[in-house]
């Protein structure tokens, strides 16, 4: 016999006491895990956005701020057109050390001349990009050619074919980049040179012509000197550039962030009330049991038990019970996350981004940790109580 | 064996009342002696019990066990000391109900840090057969009958080889047939192992198993019978 057995046996023994606390615990590190999961999966996604897109400041046309948040966190396609020449304007100022121009088109919906609906595109230009091109030459050794894409990690190309269709054009898709969990991940890069051989092609092949208007950009890719400050840069474009808006890209998605800090509010608000209610019920919970069982525990402590066998096999009843609960809770929110993505985007309107097994594995073990604490806390108070009773006292109860 | 000079408890109850349970109590127990300790309820006779075990303090004078005074002994050697010396029958169901009556039999064994595995389990096993139980070694104990229930404690009692046997009132919920067969078990016990026994009854009825009774009533001995 060991004490580890006989907590087992005890919690067997009540199986109402330990569901409850079973329930209690998977209820406690579940929603842990759960809103980690969330917090963390959005942040994480607007942290890779905003790293995927390597500029300080992108400037656009003015008025299209929202469309162009709406397009990079959910895919939305956007188009805008500026004069080509903001490109040299905006290189021309202090503080600027690259820039490089983007093209931003999207494919036809429910066309035939285009395999995925509504997929947002990205131009870029090879010769001054600094945002892709590290990125291709880390995992292709080479730049795009003609005809050439890497797509977001939801970009596939449909069963059955070996090519992308856009505007009837054939796209030789190279690779996918790691997923971010926002609208890039279901957006296809190619070059300046593609987008208007696209361009000059979808008149005889798809059932629209794709239009780029002559000399006009979609946006300005701004890399700011180390010595400079953002800020000011961005002040200076929008005093010396007309029509144009410079976007800090550090405080792009601003409103997405303060929903994350305000969902962060709510959970942790209801993360205390939930952690409290289930450690008094455990609390309860337990106290009965110690007390249904001080009988026993008096004979234990005449049996030789010293008290800490007697606190030991109360806490590891305890233990065994967070640890399983604890197990399930988080198994069953991390399915239920993982199953219900696209639903969480949907419903609070942020990005996500599942997290990969080592960090899952790692949150997981924090909530599960956290789970055990909660629990020890709650039952230790009747746990020492029983276990410094006087045996002769427990066994006359 | 068992000394105890002037010895008196005092339980404190809820508000500022308190009870004497042992009133200035001096006896000796000598090694392989049954003493038969009988009385109405509330005479002392449980306190007796627990005061001699180091199960609770006396509030003043000495009690002694082989020249150890084991209420003072810390934490550890105290519950050595009982795990090795004592073995315990008590007057409510005392089995643990989520064991058979092997694993409650091998239940001091968890304790201390006598022979255990293999040895320890075919001591179990052959102590439940002495006291009639080899049909029932997997039962739990609500599968067991009042009679049945006592005899698995009595093997508990017996599994670590003690020198003290204390009984409280261990045939109190049995029929008269079950008393008389249990309180025999006691004897060829006590008789087989010269196993010093304490019993504590308040049946006068049971006085003849023992080798010596004693009679107590409002917390002090009122007759000691050699």
């Amino acid at each position: 016999m060991h004490v580890i057995r006989l907590a087992i046996r005890n919690a067997a023994g009540n199986s109402f006491r330990s569901w409850m606390v079973f329930f209690c615990a998977a209820l406690m590190a579940g929603f842990v895990i759960s809103a980690t999961l969330v917090i963390r999966g959005a942040d994480d996604s607007l942290r890779l956005a905003l790293e995927r897109l390597g500029a300080d400041i992108i400037v656009i046309p003015e008025g299209h701020e929202r469309r162009l948040e709406s397009a990079l966190l959910m895919g939305i396609p956007v188009h805008c057109w500026m004069p080509d020449i903001i490109v040299d304007e905006v290189a021309a100022l202090p503080g600027v050390v690259a820039v490089s121009p983007q093209i931003y088109l999207s494919t036809l919906r429910g066309a035939i001349c285009c395999s995925l609906p509504e997929l947002f595109l990205i131009a870029y230009d090879p010769a001054t990009d600094f945002t892709i091109r590290p990125w291709l030459e880390l995992n292709l050794d080479a730049g795009l050619a003609l005809g050439e894409t890497v797509g977001g990690s939801f970009v596939y190309v449909p069963a059955g074919e070996d090519k992308l269709l856009v505007y009837g054009y054939e796209l030789d898709l190279k690779a996918n980049l790691e997923p971010t969990g926002t609208g890039l991940d279901q957006s296809l890069f190619f070059t300046l040179e593609t987008a208007y051989d696209i361009a000059r092609l979808s008149d005889e092949y798809a059932v629209k012509v794709m239009d780029i208007p002559p000399r006009t950009v979609s946006s300005v890719l701004v890399k700011v000197g180390r010595d400079a400050d953002v800020h000011q840069v961005a002040q200076l474009i929008e005093a010396e550039i007309p029509g144009v808006t410079p976007l800090e890209t550090n405080k792009l998605f601003k409103d997405q962030r303060e929903q994350i800090l305000s969902l962060l509010h709510s959970v942790v608000a209801l993360l205390v009330i939930t952690w409290l209610l289930a450690m008094a019920l455990i609390a309860v919970v337990f106290s009965l049991a110690v007390n249904e069982r001080r009988r026993q525990m008096g004979v234990m402590r005449a049996l030789g038990a010293r008290r800490g066998t007697v606190l030991q096999s109360v806490l590891i009843e305890a233990w065994l019970l967070a640890l399983s609960g604890g197990l399930a809770g988080i198994g069953v929110s991390t399915l239920a996350i993982s199953l219900f993505q696209r639903a969480i985007i949907a419903v609070m309107n942020v990005p996500f981004l599942f997290p990969p097994p080592l960090r899952l594995a790692g949150l997981s073990f924090g909530a599960l940790a956290m789970a055990l604490s909660g629990v020890t806390l709650a039952v230790l108070v009747p746990a020492v109580r029983i276990s410094l009773q006087d045996p002769a006292m427990s066994m006359r109860e | 064996m068992i000394s105890l000079q002037n010895v008196s408890k005092t339980y404190s109850v809820r508000g500022d009342s308190s009870v004497l349970a042992v009133r200035n109590l001096t006896m000796q127990v000598e090694k392989g002696e049954f003493v038969i300790i009988t009385g109405r309820s509330g005479s002392g006779k449980t306190t007796l019990l627990s005061l001699v075990a180091g199960l609770t303090w006396p509030t003043s004078g000495q009690v002694l066990l082989d020249g150890i005074e084991v209420w003072r002994l810390a934490d550890k050697e105290q519950s050595l000391l009982r795990n090795k010396k004592i073995g315990f029958v008590f007057q409510f169901p005392s089995l643990l109900p989520t064991l058979t009556s092997v694993e409650n039999v091998l239940l001091p064994t968890m304790f201390g840090d006598k022979v255990k595995g293999d040895r320890s389990r075919d001591r179990a096993v052959m102590l439940l057969e002495q006291v009639g139980l080899n049909d029932k070694l997997r039962s739990y104990p609500r599968q067991l009958s009042g009679g049945q229930q006592q005899r698995v404690v009595i093997a508990r009692a017996l599994m670590n080889e003690p020198q003290l046997l204390l009984a409280d009132e261990p045939t109190s919920d049995l029929d008269e047939l079950t008393e008389h067969e249990i309180m025999a078990l006691f004897r060829n016990i006590h008789a087989l192992t010269g196993v010093t026994v304490l019993l504590v009854t308040h049946s006068n009825d049971l006085a003849g198993y023992g080798t010596r009774l004693i009679r107590m009533a409002g917390g002090a001995i009122t007759d000691l019978d050699d």
